[in-house]
Order: structure tokens, then sequence, then C-alpha cells
């Protein structure tokens, strides 16, 4: 794994930034294909790390998984960085497409001077029902879901399980205790430090947006 | 599923099954949650209960977890006050959790409780479900076990300390015969007179 990252340059990213990446492909004419999408989800640890990148392309939503750690995978750029207001962006299935929507030549914007990555606190609109999932059940903050009847609300009641959070043993099985995760970070300690400093160093590069002529 | 790395949670210090035991119950999770709530809030309030070895070995886990969030948190946390809230049903017992278990057990470096198996009861209309008994560390009764190694008295080492006496008496005579008879045969030898005079 960390050999790997000594040969590609994995960024820092978030659910919500949009990134542009580069496959090496036998088919495609340069024997390369580039796809700029908005990450909207991430999954997996350590080797199977995996993010889903989502655009809009000749009015067809398109969604590809890459594994991060892929070997065919030549170049990942983010062209903005930032986060949204939830984990998770597959609701942007059922919205317009316009949300989705990300221009393929868009130009990487600056990074902010700050050390903190900005929060874009949009709300996107659902499309009218049918819906890929029950949104009005998911508790995303990033989503307006529209006033359904009743009995939408007092199914979802009776089905929810608002007792899983006080489930100790639940919690424990799905998370990394602090003595292991310690041990973790001790094992790669020396190379996380050079991979912060490439990494500081390429958000402080000043990138040059060349003015666009208006009239 | 990604696992949920917001809160640190400390490892506990007791073998976890890498799986929960479901606990069939007419309510579902909600059932074996209430019913593991009142064995946590037994095991506070008795510091030793007696019960199903599965059902002990489940409720062993949240015990764990609740008194080390109260060593760590302390009352002050509202996230740890809602959780004893919910563990423990009588509110006298929130009180002793964080009063007398948390500085108890504060330098403790290994789990606060301890979970044996009963032998087998055969009793009538006992289906046979093993049995358990889960206490929590310095609780005011007498130890069950008393953690003495002591093998001595055990019938088969009483009959080979035994066997090696009787062995070890036999052979000494065994010995003792031959050296009295090494010593007969000297004596009897006239001594040897030097060669020349």
């Amino acid at each position: 794994m960390l050999r790997r990252r000594t040969r590609i340059e994995i960024p820092e990213f978030y659910v919500g930034s949009v990134l542009a990446v580069t496959v090496s492909d036998p088919q495609a004419p340069g024997k390369t294909s580039r796809f700029v999408g908005i990450c909207i989800l991430r999954e997996g640890h350590g080797l199977r790390a995996t993010m889903t990148l989502r655009n809009a392309i000749d009015q067809q939503g398109v969604e590809i998984c890459y594994p991060l750690y892929n070997p065919t995978l030549q170049k990942i750029e983010v062209l903005r960085l930032e986060k949204r207001l939830d984990e998770d962006l597959r609701y942007l299935r059922d919205c317009p497409l316009e949300y989705s929507t990300f221009a393929f030549d868009m130009e990487p914007e600056h990074a902010a001077d700050s050390g903190e990555v900005p929060v874009n606190p949009v709300k996107v609109p659902l499309r009218p029902r049918p819906w890929t999932w029950r949104w009005e059940r998911a508790g995303m903050k990033g989503l307006i879901v529209p006033e359904l009847r009743e009995d939408f609300y007092e199914r979802a009641k009776k089905v929810s399980e608002p007792w899983h959070k006080y489930d100790l043993m639940r919690e424990y099985r799905r998370s990394v205790p602090v003595e292991d995760q310690r041990e973790i970070y001790a094992e790669v300690h020396e190379h996380v430090q050079s991979l912060e400093t490439d990494q500081r160093r390429v958000r402080r590069r000043r990138v040059f947006v060349a003015p666009k002529k208006t009239s | 599923m990604t696992s949920q790395l917001g809160r640190l949670i400390p490892q506990l210090r007791i073998p976890v099954q890498p799986k929960y035991r479901p606990l069939r119950n007419v309510e579902g999770s909600y059932g074996r949650l209430k019913n593991l709530r009142s064995t946590v809030t037994a095991l506070v309030r008795d510091e030793r209960v007696e019960m199903q070895y599965i059902r002990l070995d489940e409720a062993r886990g949240y015990a764990e977890r609740l008194i080390h969030d109260a060593i760590l948190h302390g009352d002050r946390d509202t996230h740890t006050m809602d959780m004893a809230n919910f563990w423990l049903t009588e509110k006298q017992l929130i009180h002793k959790l964080f009063k007398v278990l948390a500085p108890r057990y504060a330098e403790h470096r290994s789990s606060f409780t301890s979970l044996y198996k009963l032998p087998p009861a055969y009793r009538e209309n006992d289906k046979g479900a093993p049995r358990g008994v889960l206490e929590l560390k310095g609780n005011p009764f007498p130890p069950l076990r008393d953690g003495s190694t002591d093998r001595k008295h055990l019938l088969h080492n009483v009959l080979l300390d035994e066997a090696r006496r009787q062995y070890r008496h036999k052979k000494y005579q065994q010995l003792a015969a031959e050296a009295r008879a090494a010593l007969a045969d000297s004596s009897a030898e006239p001594p040897r007179r030097p060669s020349g005079d």
C-alpha cells in the first residue's frame, strides 16, 4: 500500500469533492481515458478502499467506482476540494441532473489559504417520487425532502430501531479500538509525515486561473 | 460497512465473540437489549449473578463498556450519562456506578468482571443449559475460587506420593544391605602385609 503511494499521489479529498481521474485504457485513443465527477461515496479500508465518482454525460447519469490502489490509475486530481453536509451523496441519483453535472474541461480551483477544508452547505431538492431509496427515512442534511402522506412517517416510525444507539457491543464490533488505532498509526508514522508535507506543498501551490472573456 | 471512527472506544479486556448472540426474543432486538439490561442492572446491584452462561457472556461486554466509559468520561459527559440511564433501570445504581465502581476500577489494568462456568446441575426438569456466575471484581462476598494451587490432597497425588515413599524405602533398604555385605567382606579378608619386612 505504501509502495503504491510512492508511485502515485493520492491527494486529500472528501465526499463532495470534484475529482478528475486518468486511467490507462488499451482501447482508448492515446491509451488513457479521463473521467471527471463528484465523489459521492468512499468505502472500504486499506487496499480495498474505493471511491465513486458521478457525472451526467448527455443527460445520462454515470457513476464509476474506482479502487484507490488500482494499478491502472495514473493520476488523481482534485479540481475542487470541499465537503458537503453528508458523508454519502447517493441521493443525487434522485435529484435533477444539473446537481450532478461537471464539465470535463473544468479547471482546478485554487485551494483555500486556511488549513480547513470548506463545507458546502448546499441543500439539493429531490425530483418527484418514485425514488431509489426512502429518503424521508434517511435523515440526510444536504437534501430537501418534500412533505409526504402521514402513513409514510407512521411506517418509518414503526420500522425504525432507535435502541441501536444504546447497543454498546454493536458499536464496539463496528469500530477500531483506540489501542489498535495507535498501533496502526505508529506503523505508518514516518510515511505519513512525508505524505503530509507533500500534500501541504501541493495545496500551497497557487494555481493560476486564467481570466475568461465576459463580452 | 465502513467502521465508525468518530468516537474513540477503548479496547475491551475480555474475549469478545466476533458475532453477537441473537438471544431469541418475542420483541426482537429490543427485547434482547431489555433482557441484557436486567442482567447488567442485577450485576451492578448485587455484584454477583448466576444465570445462563451465554446470557452472562453477552451482558459482560455491555457491563465492561459501561464501567470503562464511566471511568474515562465521568458523570459530566452527557453521552455516558445517557448510556447509564438506559442500562441501569434503578436510578440509585447510576450513583453507585460513578461514585463506587469507577473509583474502584480506576487503576485496574485488566477486566472489571470475572465469568465462571458452573458444573452441570443434573436437576429434574432442567434442560441442561450451561449456567455460569458473573461477578464484579472486588466484591464483598467470599471468593468463589480460593486461589490456592495446592494439589497435594488430591487422591491420585496422595497415592503417587505413597508409592514414591515406599519405593524409596525399598531402595534404601537394598542399598543398606549391599553396603553391609561389602563391609562384612572387607572385614573377613586378612589384612594385607607389606611384601618386604
